[in-house]
């Protein structure tokens, strides 16, 4: 390692090097992460952990007399303490028991800093949002909007020219998982490439942002910081029925309520003056937090910690600050004050609930929302759903309510219930004096009073961490590519002018998320092509500076969705209790208590994977499988795991199998011929004709597939299916094309946004 | 195959965080001058073999997780004091500031009923409840001064998982497979067995990998037939035409990687390998045939027939075949006195479960030549109380301040005895041994500082000890 590091070092000197003389350095590009990682244990904001009474965090309090000696002195990093403890090997700093090594390089970059007069700057991501304009380029022909002026203004920095868009099938297909997660139709397909008009991709781009279905697709991101499951987790884990807020959420972003208004539903619509029913029904955000139902539970306990995790949670949502270091002590790194962690927490220490147990009310099917089953595409399913909507389900749903009196709330010592800090006096709400504008602690304060402070145009963190993750979605990572901490410990921006320009075009877009959306997939930069380019490889291999754009494997439920579009069998209803496609014996082997699991057999078997039912300690197979948490607390961004489980799971599952078989129907129902029926099965499953190689790897696979069933008629009876065989004819071939549509389901390509 | 090379280049860039310009520059030097230990993953093999950082004494971990938490003072912790005071209230002084699940405060002390006696040269004491464990007390170190933070099931389990009393944090076999990868290539790294009446409590968040990649989560087998989900192919779907598709999606992936060159394809070509080994390394693991009689009878069960026993013989085959970390769940151990949950037939017939396999695999373990590579685990997520809980039977309530575990195997002490409780098994009075204690050893025993090995999440360098935890130098061999 070391060597190579030496090797980087030299290189990335060399080209950085061109005048290293007056190079001036930056606090928080250069010298920030060297403190922070080294010093500010000891040495940082937290005053229960300082040592020596040196602060190294602030220009002030780094230069401050000490009796004769500062640990800073600017310009003299001879007569600076913190060189010189770090130089000096008997009594060395940090000390050995921290296990930390300061570089010599670092300890150079540290002394350059000094004798350039040692300047602090605050943290970035707590500084005002930068109002950029787009910088003028070389080449005027290639940026579409503002964000590719500042993508491609990097890349002619460094002398990379960006990919090439990518081919109109692989952008309809893009486009359909981004905005749908579901797959295009061959005819939807064939609509785009013919369409020779200029605005042929943007047309494309605003109807899909006008289809019902995006709002499950990007309602989906943001259940998962909702932490939404229908179970009450931990142990017992019994079902409840939070579904209505589920709706809400898929029907606030398909009516694009602006993201303002959406975060004050959420946090607080209780608390607005006559609230609707749906605005309560908002607040269900903040009740996604987990009932312990076990017996000889301390109710105490659990009311606590479900208030700490709405903090920690709308810390992590809306701030992209990790709220819960403070919650023991100081934060180490970042601004954040233990007592600071209980002003926010009081917040929500004003609750009626207690373990999550309190306020909820009655929601009819329906109510949230009226029309589920909108004629949408030019592909309608076959399976509609047939349930009788003259019964409609009922809902108690869980939703926030505040005790009239507010508790008292306390600090909590080492974030301990049991001991809470009473010599300090009652705490009351407040923000973070870090992040503007000032909200200072004060007695009455509610809820709705931090949801104005996130939203606040004064405050910067809100929109550069909203919108950074939608660049994440978009691009597989965010521009902060620490995309939960903007703190201290976080990354730097790769473009911070350009996550600022986001920031601010979103408010004075009025907050609108569809507006943002537009603006993205229209860019240049997001209809590059996803290829790898090997002149990038040694320059750029992750690909920070987006002259290309990245393949991104699909989450678990387009996994499911896009088996359902392309097999034909989607059922394209909206909303409603939370339904139950098969599932394998044995998933409730591992649970306290076994799980009811009513098997659909009619249209609810084909419903999107956002509606199937989620119990917190033994999730549906496939959504662990690929990588969704288990929803017990927030999370912000899922992992991409790539695993043989991964494999056995499309291959093997009855599930996928019945996918198969009735792609397998279609196939044979829509092409006449073998070469016919390997373009179609393409076209459905990849939106694009097979190339040479793969029409003759499955002209092979197929003719010696249907060999091996002619020698085989039992196993092809058991493969196919009587309808399939009816339809197509014989055995062996029905259990052919059963095998070429598990094939086309089962590629790289099948499950990856391209 | 350049391919082959390149991916190798982008993974290892991955690793060191390298982007452009000075910011990278401060991120090498940063990660050069931090000294601690972040195993450097290949995303194409995450359960590539990794060395540790320092001499390992056990490659292996089998923890045997009895779920519910057994009474110590039915099996291991004798307290004549207990006795001579039953049925007294106990000493205000021990009572002061403690907290349980389900005592109102008006209970008394509860003596155990059972006899105890001494064995092997360590003179460990074991209850006649336990004749088994009494063959392998010199092999073990029993930990008598357990103790642990939170009285709670769920919570607690996750705490000995993972440290931390709330789901999110990585588990034990995540930390484990996450450091050092597997040596098995057709089988996963870290395996979950389960038996008894029901599923442990807080369910697969046990064995969740929390924060690390998800390549790291435990993959729950079943204890018969196939050992997990869609292991078999679907019905009509022979083995040479497995074998046909399986090569027909390789090559249309490979068509795919030749035309974008994203090496995630190759991950995925190896990914669909794996799968094919695996529906028969997996039947291979569960065929119980080639075992001998004696065997089945040393473990106390019938070949194939779902038990505890017959989950701790598929443990010892799971790590000869290379996985490195297997944990066995066994409810229920929860004896409150309620039905199903007495200190009588209920608790006799968890013993019998739990007595026999437990020690036969120690043995078993040994006589092959595998103990002093694998470390096995015994224990629950807490203890008993002293004092009684009157249900519809006297059982005993959750303890928290002192309670037993035991150890075997690779880097342990044989026949060697920790820690000590008060009189009437309130308190530890010598030898305590945290949970985050337990932890940091475990890890040094794999070849761990149990503060240097990290992974960074949102911001911060996280470890299974947090900021605690101090390895057990007396029970090190």
């Amino acid at each position: 390692m070391k060597t190579l590091y030496s090797i980087l070092f030299s290189l990335l000197f060399l080209a950085h090097d061109s005048s290293p003389a007056e190079e001036k350095l930056r606090f928080n590009r250069d010298i920030r992460s060297i403190l922070s990682d080294n010093c500010y244990h000891c040495h940082g904001p937290d005053e229960e952990t300082l040592e020596a009474d040196l602060r190294l965090d602030s220009f002030a309090e780094a230069t401050r007399d000490l009796g004769g000696y500062a640990g800073i002195v600017p310009g003299k990093p001879d007569e600076s303490e913190i060189i010189f403890r770090m130089e000096d090997h008997d009594d060395i700093m940090p000390p050995s028991k921290s296990k930390k090594v300061v570089s010599p390089e670092d300890i150079a970059t540290l002394r350059k800093w000094i004798e350039q007069g040692a300047e602090y700057e605050p943290h970035w991501a707590f500084l005002p949002i930068e109002k950029n304009e787009a910088p003028q380029t070389k080449q005027s022909d290639w940026p579409k909007n503002p964000i590719d002026s500042f993508i491609l203004a990097k890349l002619e920095q460094e002398g990379i020219t960006p990919s090439p868009e990518a081919e109109r099938s692989v952008l309809i297909r893009r486009l359909y998982v981004d905005l749908l997660g579901l797959l295009p139709t061959p005819e939807e397909v064939e609509a785009f490439l013919k369409d020779s008009t200029p605005t042929a991709y943007e047309k494309l781009v605003d109807r899909l942002l006008a289809n019902p279905h995006y709002g499950e697709r990007w309602g989906r991101h943001w259940l998962d910081q909702a932490r939404y499951a229908d179970s009450n987790g931990y142990s017992v884990d019994s079902e409840r029925q939070m579904w209505p807020y589920r709706d809400w959420v898929i029907d606030a972003h398909n009516q694009d309520m602006p993201f303002d208004q959406f975060t004050i539903e959420q946090i607080a619509g209780d608390l607005l003056e006559n609230p609707s029913k749906n605005q309560l029904i908002a607040t269900a955000f903040h009740r996604n937090t987990l009932i312990n139902q076990e017996g000889g539970t301390d109710a105490e306990q659990f009311r606590v910690e479900a208030a700490m995790d709405r903090i920690n949670t709308t810390g992590a949502v809306w701030l992209g600050l990790t709220l819960g270091c403070a919650q023991c002590h100081t934060h180490k790194f970042d601004p954040i004050q233990h007592r600071e962690y209980f002003e926010m927490y009081a917040f929500f220490n004003q609750g009626t609930d207690k373990n999550n147990k309190g306020k909820t009310i009655n929601v009819i099917e329906g109510e949230v929302f009226k029309n589920r089953h909108p004629s949408l595409t030019s592909n309608s399913s076959p399976a509609q759903d047939e349930r009788d909507l003259a019964k409609p389900a009922k809902a108690e749903i869980m939703i926030m309510e505040d005790l009239k009196t507010p508790r008292d709330t306390f600090l909590l010592t080492r974030g301990d219930f049991t001991r809470p800090n009473k010599e300090l006096g009652p705490l009351y709400p407040g923000g973070l004096a870090s992040v503007a504008p000032p909200l200072p602690a004060k007695e009455g304060r509610n809820r709705l009073d931090l949801a104005k402070w996130l939203i606040h145009p004064e405050n910067p963190l809100t929109p550069r961490v909203t919108m950074n993750r939608i660049w994440m979605r978009y691009f597989g990572r965010g521009l902060v590519e620490t995309e939960e901490d903007f703190g201290i410990q976080g990354t730097l921006p790769s473009h911070p002018q350009l996550l600022d320009w986001l920031a601010a075009e979103f408010i004075a877009q009025k907050w609108s998320m569809k507006a943002m959306h537009r603006l993205i997939v229209t860019s240049a930069s997001y209809r590059q092509s996803s290829h790898h380019r090997s002149d990038l490889k040694d320059r750029d291999a992750r690909n920070h500076m987006l002259a290309r754009q990245n393949r991104i494997r699909f989450d678990a439920e387009i996994v499911r969705d896009a088996a359902l579009s392309a097999s034909g069998l989607l059922s394209e209803t909206i909303g409603g209790p939370s339904v139950h496609p098969p599932q394998p014996d044995g998933v409730y082997a591992f649970t306290q208590a076994g799980k009811k699991w009513a098997t659909e057999s009619g249209a609810n078997r084909y419903r999107r994977a956002i509606y199937t039912k989620f119990f917190r300690s033994a999730p549906y197979p496939l959504f662990t499988t690929f990588d969704a948490p288990d929803f017990s607390s927030v999370c912000t961004k899922r992992a991409k795991s790539n695993t043989p489980l991964q494999a056995l799971n499309l291959a093997n599952d009855p599930v996928f199998v019945e996918f198969a078989r009735s792609l397998a129907l279609r196939l044979s129902n829509e092409a006449p011929s073998l070469s016919a029926r390997i373009d179609c099965g393409f076209q459905l499953c990849y939106s694009r004709p097979p190339s040479e190689r793969e029409r003759d790897t499955l002209t092979q696979f197929v003719s010696q597939t249907l060999s091996h069933y002619e020698s085989q008629p039992d196993a092809a009876k058991a493969l196919s299916s009587p309808e399939l065989t009816k339809a197509v004819g014989a055995p062996a071939q029905a259990a052919t094309l059963v095998n070429l549509a598990r094939a086309l389901l089962n590629t790289d390509n099948f499950i990856t946004r391209e | 195959m350049n391919l082959l090379k390149d991916t190798t280049r982008r993974h290892l860039f991955q690793q060191c965080g390298v982007g452009l310009g000075s910011i990278a520059l401060n991120k090498i030097l940063q990660q050069d001058a931090y000294a601690g230990f972040t195993p450097k993953i290949d995303p194409a093999n995450p359960m590539d073999l990794r060395l540790p950082p320092q001499a390992a004494k056990a490659k292996n971990v089998i923890f045997l997780f009895m779920a519910g938490a057994p009474s110590q003072l039915d099996l291991f912790s004798d307290k004549p004091k207990l006795r001579e005071f039953h049925g007294k209230t106990p000493p205000k002084s021990l009572m002061e500031g403690k907290r349980f699940a389900f005592l109102k405060g008006n209970e008394t002390l509860l003596g155990s009923e059972r006899k105890f006696g001494r064995y092997g040269q360590c003179g460990m004491t074991i209850s006649e409840l336990f004749p088994h464990h009494q063959k392998i007390v010199d092999e073990v170190t029993w930990l008598q001064g357990m103790t642990t933070d939170v009285f709670n099931h769920g919570p607690a389990k996750l705490f000995m998982n993972t440290g931390f009393p709330a789901p999110g944090r990585p588990s034990l076999g995540s930390w484990a497979t996450y450091g050092l990868g597997s040596a098995s290539r057709d089988l996963p790294g870290f395996v979950v067995l389960q038996s008894g009446p029901r599923g442990p409590r807080a369910g697969s968040t046990l064995w969740n990998s929390g924060f690390l990649p998800t390549s790291f989560q435990g993959v729950p087998f079943r204890g018969k037939g196939d050992p997990i989900l869609y292991l078999r192919s679907p019905k009509g779907i022979k083995r040479e035409q497995e074998r046909n598709f399986y090569n027909t999606v390789s090559e249309l992936n490979q068509a795919r990687l030749d035309e974008t060159a994203d090496p995630e394809i190759m991950t995925r070509i190896n990914s669909y390998e794996m799968a094919y080994r695996m529906q028969s390394s997996a039947p291979e693991l569960m065929d119980l045939s080639q075992e001998s009689a004696r065997t089945f009878e040393n473990y106390g069960c019938k070949p194939g027939e779902p038990s505890f026993a017959n989950n701790c013989i598929l443990a010892r085959r799971l790590v000869e075949r290379g996985t490195r970390f297997v944990q066995l769940y066994h409810t229920n151990w929860d004896s409150h006195g309620g039905p199903g949950e007495n200190l009588n037939s209920d608790f006799e017939k968890v013993c019998r479960d739990v007595d026999q396999a437990s020690a036969a695999l120690i043995l078993d373990l040994k006589e092959r030549g595998l103990l002093d590579d694998t470390l096995v685990i015994w224990g629950g997520e807490f203890g008993r109380t002293p004092m009684g809980e009157v249900r519809k039977t006297v059982g005993r309530d959750h303890h928290i301040d002192a309670f037993t575990m035991w150890m075997a195997g690779g880097g342990i002490k044989k026949g060697y005895i920790h820690g000590s409780t008060d009189e009437l098994g309130f308190g530890v009075t010598e030898g305590k041994v945290h949970v985050h204690d337990l932890h940091a050893t475990i890890l040094h025993l794999l070849g761990f500082d149990h503060e240097k090995l990290t992974y960074r999440f949102q911001g911060r360098d996280f470890r299974l000890t947090d900021v605690h935890g101090h390895v057990v130098k007396d029970i090190l061999a």
